[in-house]
This record gives C-alpha cells, sequence and structure tokens, in this order.
C-alpha cells in the first residue's frame, strides 16, 4: 500500500488549512472577487517576537503578506519611516477600513506610561490609548501572541506594570491566538480567513478553532508512551515528558502537526516539554515548565 | 540658539525609543537616548523555579531570545558549580551561531538598508519623507531585490536554530549541560546544507551590498564614532580543544587592549526613571530613560560586533556609523566559519543531559557576548527558589542614560553629528540603528544593591 494512503486525512486537511486558505485569497486577488485591505501591525508592552515569528512564515511568506494579501500599512519593527511621519501613517489609518493586529500587552498602571509607542503632535501615545483608539475603528482586530491575547509573560506575578490582553480596554471582539510566540500560520491563516469570510469558528474563549480545537496530548506522536506509562525522567529522552512538567494535556494547539520553522522540529520533538505557551495563563499557571521530581511542583 | 529635535518613535529596532538631539549651526550638540517601555523582568523572576529562568528569560526579547537562554543556562550552571562537556558546549554554540544569523541578516536588510535605499513607495510601509538615497538606479533595484531575497535567508537561520532547538523564537534547546536534545547525522546534515546556502547569501549579496552603500555615503565613517570604548565578554571563546574561536573578555580604550575584569561593571540610575530603592519612578525630576548606566572602571563603553571584530584583530578600520555597519555584516561572515568548525566536532548521538538538582542556596552569573554586544544575567538562589535576578543588557550599554554629565554611548555618538535637515535628520537614525538597538531588553529594573558587584558571586 502506498505510504500516503495510510495518512489521517482529518490531520491532513488540518496541517494545509493556512495553505489552502491562503490559495484562495490568492486567486480570489487576482480574479478581483477580492480587494487588498488595510493591515496595521501594532506593538505592544511585549517583546516584539511575534513579528519576527511572522518574517518566519512560509507560504505565504511575509513579502506576500505586504506586497500581495494586504495594504500594510505600519509595524514599528519594520517602517521605513520613522517618528512624526510614521506615527501619521498609523493614525491616519482610523476612519477608513482595516484590520488590526496587536501584540504584547495593554499596560494599565499610572495610564498606561510604562509603554510609550511615539509622539503624536508633540504628546506621548501610550499603547493603551494607541490600541483603544485602533481596536475600536477596526473592521477586525486581532490579538497575536500570548501577552496580546490574555497578558502573557508581561503579565506574570507580580505583574509589575498590570498588563493584560487587549480585549480587557476593547469592547470590540479580539480574535485570540495566544502563543509564546504566535505561529504564523495561525496568523496568516486566521487572516486569509478573514479577507475571505469574515470571522472564522472561534471557540468559547475567541480562539479559531481550525488551530486551537485539539489538545497537543490529543495528537502528540509520544502519545502511546503516555497509554503505556513511558515516562522520561529528564530532558533527552524520546519518551513521553508529561512527568518533567509537559502541559501538552492542557494545551490546545495543532503543534505535533504543524511543528515550527518550516515544519522543522517542535518542543516535544526537541525532547523538552510543552510548556503551554499558548494556553491562557501561561506563564504563571504552566510553571514548573522543568521538574525532576513531581509531575507538579518542586 | 539650538533647535530640538525629537524623534519617536525610532523604528526599525526592537521595542520602543525616543531621541532628543539640540542642533546648533547644523551639527548635534547635545543628545538623550530614552527607552520608552518597561516591563520588569527582574521582578517577576523573584519566587519561581531557577531551571525556569531559561525560557522565562527568553521572553524578553523576541529577535535576540536565544541571547537570554544562554546567560541564563550560564548564570544556573556557575551557581551548581557545573561544567558542561564541549560537545554540549559546541551545541548551544551552534544555536547560539543561527541567531547571531538571524539578527545580523535582518538587522541588516530589514533595519538598516531602509536607510539608504528606496523601497517601492508603492507600499504603504516603505514611503518616507526624506530624500537622501543616493544609490543609482540599478543599484538600488538590486538591493530591493536583496531585501525581499534575505527574508528567505534569515527564516532559513531560525530554521537552523529550531533544527537543533524545537522553535524560534524562544528556543527549547539551549539548556543547563548543552542542549536538551542530540545531534543526529540527519540533523548535523541539514544545518549543514542551510548554513551552505546562507553563506553563499552572505559572500555574494551582502558582503558586496555593504561596501556599495559605503561607497555613496562615505561620510559615515566620519559620523557617530563616539568614545571609542570597546568592551567585550567574549564567545566561541576557551575551547578545550579548539581553543578560541572568535574572541576573549577585552576591554579597549585609549588606545590599548587589556583584560576585562567582571568586578569592574558597575550600574547607576541617576538619569533613570528609579528611586533610591530601585522602584520604578516616573516621576523623578532629572530621569529621562528607563535604561540605566552600566559602567566598566567608571567609564561608559560600546557593545557589539564592532567591539568584537576590533578586539579579535579580525577589523580595526576605525570605529564609525560605517564601520559599525560593516563589522556587522563581516561578522556573519565569520560565524558561519565558527558554525562549520563546531559542526565538524559534533560527535552525533551523544546526550548531554542529567537529572539536575536545584541547589538551596547558590549564586552565579553568566557573562557572555551575544548578537548586539555583552550580556549578563546575575542569580541568587534562596530556599531553592530564585531570590534576586539580574540581566545588563548589551543595549543599556549603548543606550545607557548619562552618569554625571557623562553621555551615555550612543548619546556621545550622536553629538557632534551634522544634521543637513532639521525636519528630516536621517543622519541620526542612521548613528543610532548602526548600535542595532533592542530596547526590549534593555529596560528593566533590579533590586537589592544599586552596584552590581556588590552582590556575591561566585
Amino acid at each position: 500500500m502506498d505510504a500516503a494512503d495510510l495518512r489521517c486525512p482529518y490531520q491532513e486537511s488540518r496541517l494545509k488549512t493556512t495553505a489552502s486558505l491562503v490559495d484562495l485569497v490568492r486567486g480570489n486577488l487576482a480574479n478581483g472577487t477580492l480587494h487588498k485591505r488595510n493591515l496595521v501591525w501594532l506593538e505592544l508592552n511585549g517583546c516584539s517576537g511575534n513579528i519576527i515569528s511572522l518574517l518566519n512564515g512560509q507560504n505565504p511568506d511575509f513579502q506576500y503578506l505586504i506586497t500581495q494579501m494586504t495594504n500594510f500599512i505600519y509595524s514599528n519593527s519594520l517602517i521605513a519611516a520613522e517618528g512624526n511621519y510614521a506615527m501619521d501613517q498609523l493614525f491616519n489609518v482610523i476612519g477608513s477600513d482595516y484590520i488590526l493586529a496587536a501584540e504584547g500587552a495593554v499596560s494599565l498602571k499610572d495610564n498606561g506610561i510604562y509603554n510609550i509607542i511615539g509622539k503624536n503632535n508633540g504628546k506621548p501615545v501610550t499603547g493603551l490609548e494607541a490600541v483603544k483608539a485602533l481596536g475600536e475603528g477596526a473592521a477586525h482586530v486581532i490579538a497575536v501572541g500570548a501577552c496580546a491575547a490574555h497578558g502573557g509573560v508581561s503579565a506574570a506575578r507580580p505583574n509589575p506594570t498590570e498588563c493584560f490582553g487587549i480585549q480587557n480596554v476593547l469592547q470590540k471582539k479580539a480574535i485570540k491566538l495566544p502563543g509564546c510566540p504566535c505561529h504564523p500560520d495561525w496568523f496568516m491563516g486566521t487572516l486569509a480567513y478573514l479577507l475571505l469570510y469574515g470571522e472564522p469558528p472561534l471557540d468559547n474563549r475567541d480562539r479559531p478553532l481550525m488551530f486551537y480545537g485539539t489538545t497537543i496530548h490529543d495528537r502528540c506522536p509520544r502519545r502511546s508512551y503516555f497509554d503505556r506509562g513511558i515516562f522520561a525522567e529528564k530532558l533527552g529522552e524520546e519518551t513521553c515528558m508529561f512527568k518533567i512538567g509537559c502541559r501538552g494535556p492542557v494545551t490546545p494547539t495543532d503543534c505535533p502537526i504543524r511543528q515550527w520553522n518550516g515544519h522543522v522540529n517542535w518542543p516535544i520533538g526537541d525532547d523538552s516539554p510543552c510548556i503551554g505557551c499558548a494556553q491562557f495563563g501561561f506563564p504563571d499557571a504552566m510553571e514548573p515548565f522543568i521538574s525532576y521530581n513531581t509531575t507538579r511542583g518542586g | 540658539m539650538p533647535e530640538r529635535i525629537t524623534i519617536n518613535p525610532v523604528t526599525r529596532i526592537s521595542g520602543f525609543m525616543e531621541i532628543q538631539a539640540d542642533v546648533e549651526n547644523h551639527y548635534v550638540i547635545n543628545a538623550k537616548t530614552k527607552g520608552m517601555m518597561f516591563r520588569g523582568f527582574e521582578k517577576m523572576l523573584i519566587g519561581r523555579n531557577p531551571f525556569d529562568a531559561v525560557y522565562f528569560t527568553q521572553r524578553i526579547c523576541g529577535i535576540c531570545s536565544t541571547a537570554h537562554s544562554m546567560a541564563s543556562t550560564l548564570a544556573l550552571e556557575s551557581a551548581m558549580n557545573f561544567v558542561p562537556t564541549e560537545q554540549g558546549r559546541y551545541l548551544r554554540d551552534i544555536i547560539h551561531g543561527c541567531e547571531f544569523l538571524q539578527n545580523h541578516l535582518r538587522h541588516f536588510y530589514q533595519y538598516t538598508i531602509p536607510d539608504f535605499v528606496k523601497l517601492p513607495e508603492n507600499y504603504p510601509l516603505f514611503k518616507t519623507d526624506h530624500k537622501d538615497y543616493r544609490l543609482p538606479k540599478e543599484l538600488n533595484d538590486k538591493m530591493v531585490k536583496d531585501y525581499f531575497e534575505s527574508l528567505d535567508i534569515s527564516r532559513s537561520a531560525h530554521q537552523m536554530l529550531a533544527i537543533l532547538g524545537g522553535k524560534a523564537p524562544h528556543n527549547h534547546g539551549v539548556f543547563i549541560g548543552g542542549i536538551t536534545s542530540q545531534a543526529t547525522v540527519d540533523k548535523i546534515i541539514a544545518i549543514k546544507s542551510i548554513l551552505d546556502s546562507i553563506e553563499v547569501f552572505i559572500n555574494q549579496k551582502m558582503i558586496p551590498d555593504v561596501y556599495e552603500i559605503a561607497k555613496y555615503y562615505s561620510e559615515y565613517y566620519h559620523i557617530g564614532g563616539g568614545y571609542g570604548n570597546l568592551l567585550s565578554y567574549g564567545c566561541f571563546n576557551n575551547y578545550k580543544d579548539l581553543g578560541t574561536l572568535y574572541v576573549n573578555p577585552l576591554v579597549y580604550t585609549n588606545n590599548t587592549i587589556s583584560i576585562f575584569n567582571p568586578d569592574e561593571i558597575t550600574q547607576e540610575s541617576q538619569y533613570a526613571y528609579y528611586n533610591d530603592e530601585n522602584e520604578p519612578d516616573i516621576q523623578k525630576p532629572q530621569a529621562y530613560s528607563w535604561i540605566k548606566a552600566p559602567r566598566y572602571n567608571n567609564i561608559p563603553y560600546e557593545v557589539g560586533p564592532l567591539a568584537r571584530q576590533w578586539l579579535s584583530g579580525n577589523y580595526r578600520n576605525g570605529i564609525s556609523v560605517m564601520d559599525r555597519t560593516i563589522a556587522r555584516v563581516l561578522e556573519a561572515g565569520k560565524i558561519v566559519s565558527i558554525m562549520k568548525i563546531l559542526l565538524q566536532n559534533l560527535i552525533p548521538g551523544i546526550s548531554v543531559q542529567q537529572k539536575y538538582t536545584v541547589p538551596e542556596k547558590a549564586g552565579g552569573r553568566g557573562l557572555i557576548d551575544t548578537t548586539r554586544g555583552a550580556l549578563g544575567h546575575w542569580i541568587n538562589i534562596d530556599s531553592g527558589k530564585i531570590a534576586f535576578y539580574q540581566i545588563i543588557t548589551p543595549s543599556a550599554w549603548n543606550l545607557s542614560t548619562q552618569t554625571g554629565s557623562i553621555k551615555g554611548t550612543a548619546e556621545q555618538a550622536i553629538i557632534g553629528s551634522p544634521v543637513r535637515s532639521i525636519n528630516t535628520p536621517v543622519e541620526i537614525g542612521r548613528i543610532i540603528r548602526s548600535f542595532d538597538p533592542c530596547v526590549s531588553c534593555a529596560t528593566h529594573v533590579y533590586t537589592g544593591g544599586k552596584l552590581v558587584n556588590t552582590i556575591q558571586v561566585v
């Protein structure tokens, strides 16, 4: 029997979600049934690692995103302009049709003064002000990565700058793509779906079901070790990481089949536990990340 | 009367930054570099499991996360009195090398090139308001092409990283002992093959591109020099069998190179938003930035690729915007050659992991040169938990605030620069980007003691 016949069609279709959606966008843009829409990428209180992860995207890649798929208006990390001219470009988008992608948490302490994203007409603009102004005017809002989705590491105890996910300051629904960072396919697939059909089917915490529907544990290639009770006692063992702290059982993402960086590897493939970076509550609720003593604690 | 220029945001960096410069008769007479974001990682780390520092501190920075996994791992090994095997060191240094390549490629093409090359204006991301683009059309077009082609190459650098490190950004591979997984023959050959194509790109595109830019913007060999004090903690050095493949811990000032002594590092916060108790204080009258002021022997130092290239004797043309940019590009080539040696010396199929025990009470430090320069993590463990954590990043060295009347490194580099047009002061952005600022990394708080060397570390 041909090896391909043994593949699970469910897994296959899941893996190709992003690519097939983007192909459809490509076709519809070419035949004129779809127009390029404006996309704003707003960085807030975080590490700016989600824009770096986005640059790691393949099929579509970043070049396709900014030249073919959208009018990419703004990214602090990548925009050629600086200072007033860049800020004008950011805020002039308000009033037009645009999609807002935000990464990083929103810091509320002292009215957001701990995160100044620029100056507008000589006045400092906080991340809080920017996400409110741009969020309410957007056709859709996407919270990219753990910090934007739920506060993430920026909100880790004792949460020194009172960080929260962007939903806390928005009336409009933010589609949440938790992950530290967000996988580029999760963002590209969600964006392609928005362009084609509007809001994708979401779970009760506003995560797209197409990427966040099944736990890592349910599709883990090391699941048979778990079922047979064969557990790794240290990093580097090619068995189940559950007893050294794996959070795969509580983390619903498609990492086991999608993998990372051109699908070459992923944390469990690297003989280390999943640390639950794509689940709400990361990092505090997912610690300790690595424990040699018990399944939890120590 | 001097005129004041404010650039905020300074874009094409990681994080948020403002530059304020006073200009008189077309020259900068005073400058302030301001970090505009605060997160407080060192506070967050207190009470956590020490082993978690490796994955946790990577979240400081999205573009150089591996750097923090390296420094935190070294700090933990130092606290545990644990010496990794040479194979373990080779493996994690290969991961670190991948991060260098990703950073340098993206810094040169995505962050630096738009300062000198006119990118196609029909894309909103590339619109600018200044006219100082000097490349002939054909050459400009070629560099635009290279800008886009580089995206595939930098992506493949992160792909190499993930082969050994699980994923990038925020890898899972670097850990106490070396890396979590083993190097197998298929992984080694996959990395070698990607590395080959990166090398071809660096030699055929990146290095010629930087020298073409240098030709058309040659006055930048004389702009943005600053103090000319250079410092490195060393990296890819001191292997048992291979010796030093790159640079040892050294400092350079007053035309003299000397051995680096970690006890000479201090950090002050006279002009940073922290009060006497080291708590964030946005109301502090003279303060203007979230970035403190690391000093060595009480003077400011420049860290990064130019410092390393100079101290290792690989490049000593000068200290300026253009030299910094060229040194970074040449360093990418150097890193490829180092990675090749490390790959050649790997023995496949060796596990470097053990079951580690958290010490009840211990202190340690991890100092290493990384993409942007000298990075230090200091840890104290008490009752098996993190009791104290301190991070001094490369960008804290380069973007430090002033102490007394002594300006920070980048501030000093900006002072004296010509500014042709007060409304489009393109020179200032070019100077600051030559340092590859990472403000995400640079703004921190630490608790318990004003000076670094007041804590007892091994």
